[in-house]
């Protein structure tokens, strides 16, 4: 008896997880237009996508910001990680604070915070006041992952090669980073992802000209016009999957 | 990995240089066929970056945030073309460079929200009156606009986002005119409005025909052109203009401060000024171009309809929406008020 | 300056540089910004004021406030009435499986949250699955009103928060040895007793950890309440949202923010007390 709870307990919750998405998918190969009918297979929707020069426009910017705001966190993060594990300096405490305040905070007080700070320094809307809110929110997930590993680390082995003359960037680049690798490429991937699929934060920090995906997508949503916008979500649904995938995996080098 | 970066980020700063002529364009929802921006795009070869707003507060937001920079073409209501040109927020535009001026309506230029015209070109104009599903609703339930009061409606309305509009509602019902400035009239329009909220279902900018034709509401007020559009899609829309008359406003095209491609935007604004292009975007969009010429373009179905062409009786009874100055304050209090749920 | 000073250095500087600008000054300016007046010319100007906290108490805007606490406690019970035995079960199950079952959850929890909401707009729609299909097979004859409520909005808001309760329950529960629950046993405990005193208090920093990352979104995800919500249904984020970007009445926006804000921290010190109280473990 138990043990039929506990499988319908798990189903229930993981159909309730996956249900919508999937119908939202199977839709999206629908020739009908309205969800009432189902007729028949086909790939007009993604058709259309490909022929819709504003959604690849949101789609490339998209997968810039997320890019660039992905590799200069994973760097700046990864350094901030090893400088946290390895240094005592003023205000490590408080650094830690911020990093996992920002882990917490709400995304909507980072997003009027930030968009506060551009206003008044007159900074226009834009690609680059997009990239910094994305870097900002990718650093901690970055700095805990990749901390989390260097925590594993034997101290030993750096002083070992201290003592035989190793500068501190070889420390860094030659014995440590080789080690954090999965660490960094799962945090660089988990960027990757947040900022491609950021909402609130991008809402108040962006500027005209730079539209996003997920934005174009929350507009199409309000709209709700045609299936074409399933047809994007399950294409951005499959590179989620693709990179979180991917990272559970190099994750799980880090339990090893 | 720094010189990966470094040549990354070259890469992204060169790339806007090296492009072409831009145009960024900050509209409505559902104000502007694909087809007229792709054909723009081909005549001139400037590219269009278009972006959309679903409501003049979120614009007015936006284009003062961005200090008017960053958009050349918004196309802001009559009393947001005032405010914002009391604020400084607009450029003057070249009349000489616009070769299709002559065709606008001569009725529609120089009011008071822009005289002269100097900042702005008017679109199109239109009403905000009855929307109804014809399948559920009688005609004869929707000839005033008391009629959304009744209990039949609760939960079933759907109505613009729009603060001046619903309230404006509100002011007519109780025999006060849209551009109210009292403060106890406002008041008194945001009680009535109070007793209809049961009956709001939804409030929608983006796009009022949308709970109409996905049956989650059977009535509301919606704009004549949302209506057009449903009716196109779902010929039981029906859009009906109350006893008390419609309320009635114009959209205009205008070239924020800051703009940095004033050039394209005069070209892109004498291009929506081409008669040919003015009926495509009205057959589009259902909205009445301000294009005289366009008007005699017109296939007949399109000319005799009532919903993108009221008649004169209609227009008259109705009323323009203009400027209320700081009462926009007491309306503001009472939206608010409104909305979360007092 | 030894190059071991340099490189700690520059990693430190950058670190606390970027933090500095982009986390510690800008939420100063919140802070700073709620006790000004509202300037429709300059979104923000002296004199220095309190007027905007004491809006915050104001019936209006109070039960705005008030609703958004109700909606996120009730869904912060939901997700943890459904995650805890989800949690237990999976953490309790054979080894081999647990990553692949992990992995499953993970991926909604890194699926964009609006994609997710859009799903069940299709669901909940008069003309969506749900009701084709229930009218359909003629359970019912006219549709559910089941989009623009507040039920829709509860549904929304359980559906993407729920992989957030699940995980920090399962990491706690995963680590908690069976040993102890087994001399819990020896010893004469039932089943009751093994949890209430055994199992429930060890697993108690994972559901404060899950609680502060189930309520504390859920007061500030604004398009939520915005797709799946009708008319009545306006919440913190939507009303942070609207002064900010429509208003235009920045001081009484940060004013809300800053509440937000210090919820979030009495949470915080609520957990660092719990966990310190029962468990070592901190898994935040």
């Amino acid at each position: 008896m138990t043990r039929w709870l506990k499988i319908s307990w798990t189903t229930s919750v993981f159909a309730f997880l996956y249900g919508p998405l999937l119908v939202l998918m199977v839709f999206s190969f629908n020739q009908a237009r309205y969800t009432t009918s189902w007729q028949g297979f086909s790939l007009k929707w993604y058709k259309s996508l490909i022929n819709n020069p504003q959604l690849l426009d949101a789609f490339v910017n998209s997968l810039t910001v997320a890019l660039v705001s992905s590799l200069i966190a994973t760097a700046l993060g990864t350094l901030g990680a090893f400088a946290v594990s390895r240094y005592r300096f003023a205000g490590r405490k408080l650094f830690f604070g911020l990093v996992y305040s920002v882990m917490m905070s709400p995304d909507i007080v980072m997003g009027i915070s930030l968009l506060m700070l551009f206003v008044t320094a007159g900074l226009t809307p834009g690609f680059l006041t997009l990239l910094a809110a994305h870097v900002t929110f990718c650093l901690p997930f970055v700095i805990v992952l990749v901390h989390a590993r260097i925590s594993g680390f034997d101290p030993a082995v750096v002083d070992a090669a201290r003592d035989l003359g190793a500068r501190e960037q070889d420390v860094f680049f030659k014995i440590i980073f080789p080690m954090i690798l999965p660490a960094v490429l799962a945090g660089w991937l988990l960027s990757f992802t947040l900022s491609l699929d950021d909402v609130i934060i991008s809402f108040f920090v962006t500027g005209p000209g730079f539209e996003i995906l997920p934005l174009k997508i929350y507009s199409m949503v309000k709209l709700g016009v045609t299936p074409e916008v399933n047809a994007l979500c399950t294409v951005l649904f499959m590179l989620t999957l693709a990179a979180v995938s991917a990272a559970h995996i190099l994750t799980k080098e880090i339990k090893k | 990995m720094k010189h990966w970066l470094l040549l990354f980020c070259l890469v992204v700063f060169c790339v806007p240089a090296v492009a072409g002529e831009r145009l960024y364009i900050y509209n409505w929802t559902e104000y502007m066929p694909d087809e007229v921006l792709a054909e723009f795009q081909e005549e001139t070869g400037i590219k269009v970056i278009y972006t959309t707003y679903d409501s003049n507060e979120s614009m007015y937001a936006k284009v003062k945030l961005t200090r008017g920079k960053g958009y050349d073409v918004v196309f802001p209501s009559t009393y947001f073309v005032h405010k914002m040109r009391k604020e400084g927020l607009l450029s003057p535009i070249d009349h000489d460079a616009l070769t299709n001026f002559q065709h606008l309506d001569p009725a529609l230029m120089d009011q008071p929200y822009d005289p002269g015209n100097r900042y702005s070109i008017p679109y199109v104009w239109g009403s905000t009156a009855l929307a109804y599903n014809r399948d559920q609703v009688a005609p004869e339930m929707m000839t005033s606009w008391k009629d959304l009061w009744r209990p039949e409606f609760k939960n079933r309305l759907v109505m613009n986002d729009d603060l001046r509009e619903v309230l404006g509602v509100g002011l007519i019902v109780n025999g006060f005119s849209v551009n109210e400035t009292d403060p106890a009239r406002i008041e008194t329009a945001y009680e009535s409005i109070r007793k209809l909220m049961p009956n709001i279902r939804v409030f929608s900018g983006d796009s009022p025909k949308q709970p109409l034709l996905n049956l989650e509401a059977f009535a509301g007020m919606v704009w004549n052109g949302e209506a057009y559009m449903a009716a196109q899609e779902f010929p039981a829309i029906q859009y009906a203009y109350p006893e008390e008359g419609a309320i009635f406003w114009v959209d205009s095209m205008v070239i924020p401060t800051g703009a940095e491609n004033k050039k394209q935007a005069h070209a892109f604004i004498d291009f929506i000024l081409k008669p040919e292009i003015a009926v495509q975007v009205c057959e589009y969009i259902g909205y009445a171009p301000a294009n005289r010429t366009a008007i005699e373009l017109m296939p007949e179905e399109v000319k005799n309809n009532p919903t993108i062409f009221p008649s004169a009786q209609e227009v008259k009874k109705g009323e323009f929406q203009t400027d209320v100055g700081d009462a926009i304050l007491v309306y503001e209090r009472f939206w608010e008020r409104l909305k979360t749920g007092m | 300056m030894n190059e071991r000073q340099g490189f700690k250095f520059i990693a430190v500087f950058l670190n606390m540089g970027w933090f500095a600008l982009f986390v510690l000054i800008p939420g100063l300016m919140v802070a700073g910004i709620s006790f000004m007046t509202r300037d429709t010319g300059r979104f923000f100007s002296l004199p220095f004021t309190l007027a905007h906290y004491r809006e915050l108490l104001d019936p209006v805007y109070a039960r705005v406030l008030g609703q958004s606490l109700i909606y996120s406690l009730n869904t912060t019970i939901v997700c943890l009435m459904i995650s805890y035995p989800f949690a237990w079960i999976l953490s309790r199950g054979p080894k081999h499986r647990r990553a692949l079952l992990l992995m499953m959850v993970i991926i909604p929890f890194w699926t964009s949250s609006l994609i997710r909401t859009y799903a069940l707009v299709i669901l909940m729609k008069a003309n969506g699955i749900i009701n084709t299909l229930l009218i359909g097979t003629g359970i019912i004859s006219d549709p559910l009103t089941l989009l623009y409520t507040d039920f829709a909005v509860y549904v929304g808001l359980v559906y993407t928060l729920l992989p957030f309760m699940i995980l920090p329950l399962y990491a706690v529960m995963e680590k908690m040895d069976p040993r102890l629950m087994e001399a819990a046993r020896d010893l004469g405990a039932n089943g009751f007793a093994v949890f209430f005193r055994v199992v429930l208090p060890l697993s108690l920093p994972g559901v404060m950890a899950g609680c502060i990352m189930v309520f504390l979104p859920a007061m500030g995800l604004f398009y939520v309440p915005d797709l799946l919500g009708g008319a009545k249904t306006m919440l913190m984020g939507n009303f942070i949202k609207n002064q900010f970007l429509t208003a235009m009445n920045w001081p009484f926006g940060s004013a809300a923010s800053v509440f937000l804000l210090l919820l979030m921290g009495a949470m915080i010190l609520i957990y660092f007390i719990v966990s310190r109280h029962f468990n070592r473990d901190e898994i935040l």
